[in-house]
């Protein structure tokens, strides 16, 4: 028991150094995922309402339209949104419901 | 082995979408988890990847399962794939049973017909799994011992490698002299060897190693055999005393390497064989290297040439509807590859030679793929050679020309400017003949080798198995395949060696166990199955001793038996039956494609 | 740090692409013991990167994972995966000039054999980064798994971008997350040593004609084969600036190669092939759209190429004999590609879609100041005896295949692999008779 402590007790400075080294890297990190949860929650919260294209969901967000493709195109490889049909020359996307995410899951 | 329930694993394959696009790969799924004897059934990206590989193993470890059906591409690409994972299990890779779903399936029929059609043969893909015995490779002895067919460049580098190996090596050549078509060759492009330095450098190899034997002006009479233990019987030239000698090679395995010729213009196509000033690049080739010229001016027949015309693509490149079909019908709808860097290396050698013989060449596309060969084309361009491009469906025109001095006049619509209608004057016109595959056709239809539309030797794969045929122990090397260059050709001599070694380094060869096993208590030895059998020696009556009573009973040679399946047919008994291939599964697989409810 | 570990085998085959793996299998199987290094996470090169492939159209994956399973489990064959190349030469300190290598494991921060491949640490990492097996167009987390068919199945962590926040360790079933793992290195004895490095394209962002990939919708063939590929970034091709399905798209050929003040001045070899090839995929993936190919010569060379360069042309694929002296932006997304056309009816200017830029080949590694082999001024490894036997190099013991000696196709890069293999299978077999 006791050697587990000072085995975690080591690891803990062990990362707080490690922290300490790669500080820039960690802030500018972190900083960008920050940017990517907000910008991804924005477009999840506009495809709550309804399914759109890339231009519709931009021009809603105010965010440029390969950056939408961007983040659209990682949702969808996560699992998140769900490419819909084509209108015009766009497709839409809309969210992958819940339901949809579980049945998969146990599949 | 009883035929108890037996639990199938089933493992389906997208294809990345090969698949996918077209069946409904997880509807499919739902339907083959409740068909009888299935114990699991699963889908994957790609079932061939090591994740999909990984699935099986360990369905196979966990006991889940004990047969396997895997229903993805074509056998032939990954068969030996999964056969090789159920090893690596533990478990005998003849439990394996494979649905094709991809070339049968998806690549032509699309939407609910070809989910239906992949159930379909997946379920009959199961009954017959889960009546499939674990076997055994028939293991036969291989004879350290190969044969080459073709005494070029190919097949004398084929032959040299082999030999390196320490496996001993026949060389068998047509013609009286080795060599095939670097004889017929110069300065080699594009970096201007001389064909007749590599040649020597290769005969200097080739006739001091005393594990190669060769045997030139013969001709094999009968290949027989299998992988391993083939026999060639060849017939030699006459000798002193005008006998012709046969000789029976006893070998392993057996390199195709056989070769191609010059395309030889048709009488008339661009004025060939009725102008004595057009003549074919080989022609051009023995010209320059005679070396009979001697001033400023490129000689032929004695006369200066001051316009030479060169036409590429004759013979090559053929397009339906345009060109004009050989007597047997063939066209040559394929590009000969070494032509347009030997023609630019000619030119460049006669107008660094001879500044006075001023060059035209009209061409379609140029071709300098290779390493050093797009400097040739620059070179050409520095060198003033003239180019003008035609189409396909506009070639070139060759007439009688009105000066004595030029006495040809090739038209050309050049596409290079405008299509403009240019007549260019010309005193010697030269045809850049293709490469045609040596006739080989009584060879291949002896030894079963397959040939392409093309009429070149067709190896089973270009990415998987490109020097090989789908008869086990028989590899190609060289312009038999296809077009090549000296130094291709040299690469696919040494890819067929490095299989050839590979296969015959053990000693011995182990074969698939697909042939005809007898139950000697039903066996009757009425013999109707020896006089069906189609493989002189793969069946035979023996008599055998039961209990002091002499009884005929059909024998089957493991190693020599097709496993075609023409004596189970004809049993009384049914009494012989294919391993891996039994009646019996064929009925079940017919009963299940013709079930309801597997389809939809 | 002195390297301790020293690790001999019969050939050291530097390169896990297709050239790599045939070589290593050609080897293994003759009972030669064999070490494959590779700099990237995965074995499969290039090639596992692809759609499909000329002229058969197999899907590139249906070639190439079962050839990166085959040498993952022969028993002759070890994998080096995610290493660097420090130094390689003969080997002077003993009698035999054999070859000696230095190599180091880069740390992928994750322990290989507790790793079961589960990817959860992926799934939980908060930091999105460009996926760089897609060509950038999707993203992918600061630890992951390159691809889904990659080997090993191993996941590595991007320090650059990783927040250290232990969400991965934490998900972790197996304990194997080590965010100190450091680089090792070892060093690898062999007889002989295959170079097959491969290519790189050349940049679109050195192109200066072409925008510099400044340009939307201005994309190179290998992002193309991503598009088409059944597992890429959308899933199907669209446009990168705003995803719209594209109805006109150009193929602008010999982008930087054959001509030395665009790039590289020889031909490279492959790029008519691959853009007649994903002309074909996309007509028939959209087939209303419309598929211009600008060329200079077509050189549909191979064993049914030209047959398949005629099959395009049937389906409508339009060729156009033309130079493209420059692309601009265009509107709405579109860029404008300017070229000569060949007939000498002048300059003309089209709107496309997308356009592709058929970019060519430069060698994947410079030798230079690693290995003391020769290169050619082309810059690929010079092979001494291009006729009798393309893969030698001026190094005894030291062979070269597949587009580390010049561009190449899949097909002769597969022959020039068993060539190899050969030839280094004669050179250990003439030292093993001479000793």
């Amino acid at each position: 028991m006791k050697t587990i402590n000072k085995d975690k007790e080591a690891k803990k400075t062990a990362m707080k150094e490690l922290r300490g080294l790669r500080k820039n890297l960690i802030a500018a990190a972190s900083s960008t995922m920050k940017i990517q949860k907000k910008d991804m929650a924005a477009i999840k919260t506009f495809l709550k309402g309804e399914a759109a294209t890339i231009p519709e969901i931009s021009a809603r967000i105010d965010m440029p339209t390969d950056k939408t493709l961007w983040y659209m195109a990682t949702l969808k490889k996560y699992g998140q949104i769900i490419e819909g049909e084509k209108e015009g020359a766009f497709f839409k996307y809309s969210l992958n419901e819940p339901e949809k995410t579980q049945e998969k899951a146990e599949a | 082995m009883s035929e108890k329930n037996q639990n199938v694993g089933v493992y389906i394959c997208y294809c990345g979408g090969n698949i996918s696009d077209h069946v409904d790969v997880e509807e499919v799924r739902n339907r083959v988890e409740k068909m009888p004897g299935v114990a699991v059934a699963r889908t994957e990206m790609f079932m061939c990847s090591d994740p999909g590989q990984e699935m099986i193993i360990e369905d196979l470890k966990s006991g889940k399962i004990d047969r396997v059906v895997v229903a993805s591409c074509a056998p032939s690409l990954h068969e030996t794939t999964f056969r090789d994972a159920i090893k690596r299990a533990g478990s005998n890779p003849f439990i394996y049973e494979h649905a094709n779903i991809r070339e049968q399936v998806s690549w032509v029929h699309h939407g609910d017909t070809a989910t239906d059609k992949a159930s379909v043969l997946i379920a009959s893909a199961t009954a017959k799994a889960k009546l499939l015995k674990p076997l055994e490779p028939i293991r036969v002895e291989a004879k350290k011992h190969t044969t080459i067919i073709g005494g070029g460049v190919a097949g004398i580098k084929t032959a040299l490698d082999i030999a390196q190996k320490g496996i001993e090596v026949t060389l068998i050549e047509k013609s009286p002299v080795l060599g095939g078509q670097l004889n017929n060759l110069d300065r080699l492009a594009p970096f201007g060897e001389k064909a007749s330095d590599i040649l020597q450098e290769l005969l200097d190899q080739i006739l001091n190693h005393k594990g190669i034997t060769i045997h030139t002006d013969c001709k094999i009479e009968d290949v027989t055999g299998y992988v391993g233990n083939f026999s060639l019987d060849i017939v030699t030239k006459p000798d002193n005393n005008n006998i012709n000698k046969k000789i029976t090679i006893d070998t392993g395995a057996i390199v195709m390497a056989t070769g191609s010729v010059s395309y030889i213009p048709f009488d008339g196509e661009y004025g060939f064989g009725r102008h004595k000033e057009v003549i074919t690049l080989k022609d051009l080739i023995h010209i320059l290297k005679e070396n009979k010229s001697s001033g400023t001016a490129l000689e032929v027949n004695g006369k200066r040439i001051k316009n030479m015309v060169m036409i590429h693509c004759v013979g090559s490149r053929q397009i339906p509807g345009i060109h004009h079909p050989k007597e047997n019908g063939q066209l040559n709808e394929y590009c000969s590859r070494t032509c347009c860097a030997a023609m630019l290396n000619a030119s460049n050698q006669i107008r660094a030679n001879f500044p006075e013989t001023g060059i035209y060449e009209m061409y379609r596309d140029i071709r300098t793929y290779g390493r050093g060969q797009e400097e040739l084309y620059n070179q050409a361009s520095k060198n003033k050679v003239v180019f003008m491009r035609y189409d396909a469906d506009a070639q070139p025109e060759i007439t009688l020309g009105s000066s004595s001095d030029y006495p040809l006049l090739v038209k050309i619509k050049d596409s290079l400017t405008f299509n403009e209608q240019m007549e260019v004057p010309a005193d010697l016109v030269v045809l850049a003949t293709g490469i045609e595959p040596d006739d080989v056709s009584d060879l291949a239809s002896m030894m079963k080798l397959p040939i392409g539309t093309d009429k070149f030797l067709l190896e089973v794969h270009p990415k998987l198995r490109p020097v090989e045929f789908p008869i086990t122990g028989v590899f190609l090397a060289g312009t038999c395949q296809a077009p090549m260059d000296v130094g291709e050709a040299c690469n696919a001599a040494g890819a067929a060696a490095v299989k050839a070694s590979a296969l015959l380094s053990k000693g011995y060869i182990e074969l698939d166990p697909f042939v005809a096993q007898v139950d000697m208590d039903k066996c009757q030895g009425h013999g109707a199955c020896v006089e069906a059998c189609l493989k002189e020696g793969a069946l035979e009556l023996t008599e055998v001793n039961i209990e002091g009573k002499i009884h005929k009973k059909a024998r089957v040679t493991a190693a020599m038996c097709l496993g075609c399946g023409a004596c189970a047919a004809v049993c009384p008994e049914k009494a012989i039956d294919i391993n891996g291939w039994a009646l019996k599964q064929y009925e079940d697989m017919v009963d299940a494609i013709v079930s309801d409810g597997f389809a939809a | 740090m002195v390297s301790t570990h020293i690790k001999n085998f019969d050939t050291l085959v530097v390169g896990g692409g297709i050239a790599g793996l045939q070589t290593a299998l050609d080897l293994g199987d003759q009972g030669y013991r064999v070490a494959v290094v590779e700099k990237d996470a995965s074995i499969g090169g290039k090639m596992i990167r692809l759609s499909k492939v000329f002229p058969t159209l197999d899907c590139a994956s249906c070639i190439t994972t079962p050839k990166m399973s085959a040498v993952a489990h022969h028993e002759n064959i070890t994998l080096f995966t995610y290493c660097e190349l420090n130094s390689l030469d003969h080997d002077g300190s003993g009698e035999s000039q054999g070859i000696k290598a230095l190599i180091t494991q880069n740390p992928r921060y994750v322990d290989p054999v507790k790793c079961i491949g589960c990817r959860q640490c992926e799934y939980v990492c908060p930091v999105h980064i460009p996926d760089m097996e897609q060509g950038g167009l999707s993203a992918t987390k600061a630890i992951s798994i390159p691809f889904s068919n990659a080997i090993p199945q191993l996941p590595i962590m991007d320090i650059e971008n990783c927040m250290l926040c232990g969400q991965c360790e934490k998900a972790c079933p197996t304990n194997a997350i080590d965010y100190f793992q450091k680089p090792e290195e070892f060093t690898i004895t062999a007889k002989t040593a295959v170079i097959t490095t491969g290519f790189d394209l050349l940049a679109v962002k050195d192109n200066v004609q072409y925008g510099n990939g400044r340009i939307p919708n201005v994309i190179d063939s290998l992002q193309m084969e991503r598009l088409l590929a059944p597992h890429g970034p959308y899933n199907r091709v669209l446009r990168p600036s705003d995803g719209m399905e594209p109805d006109s798209i150009a193929y602008v050929q010999c982008a930087g190669s054959r001509d030395k003040s665009m790039g590289v001045s020889y031909c490279s070899r492959v790029c008519c092939m691959y853009a007649i090839k994903q002309a074909m995929l996309l007509s028939g993936s959209l087939p209303l759209a419309d598929i211009i190919i600008y060329y200079m010569d077509i050189r549909a060379f191979g064993k049914g190429y030209e047959q398949f360069y005629q099959n395009a042309k049937a389906m409508g694929i339009e060729f156009v004999k033309a130079k493209v002296a420059r692309i601009d932006k265009g509107e709405n997304g579109s860029a404008q590609v300017r070229y000569e056309l060949q007939d000498g009816s002048g300059i003309a200017t089209t709107d496309h879609d997308l356009v592709v830029l058929s970019m060519g080949m430069v060698p994947g590694w410079n030798p230079e100041p690693i290995c003391p082999v020769s290169k050619d001024s082309d810059q690929f490894i010079t092979s001494i005896k291009p006729k009798i036997s393309p893969v030698l190099t001026n190094m005894d013991g030291l062979f070269v295949a597949g587009a580390a000696a010049g561009p190449k196709d899949i097909v002769d890069t597969i022959t020039e692999s068993g060539s190899a293999a050969m030839e280094a299978a004669k050179f250990m077999s003439k030292s093993l008779m001479e000793n």
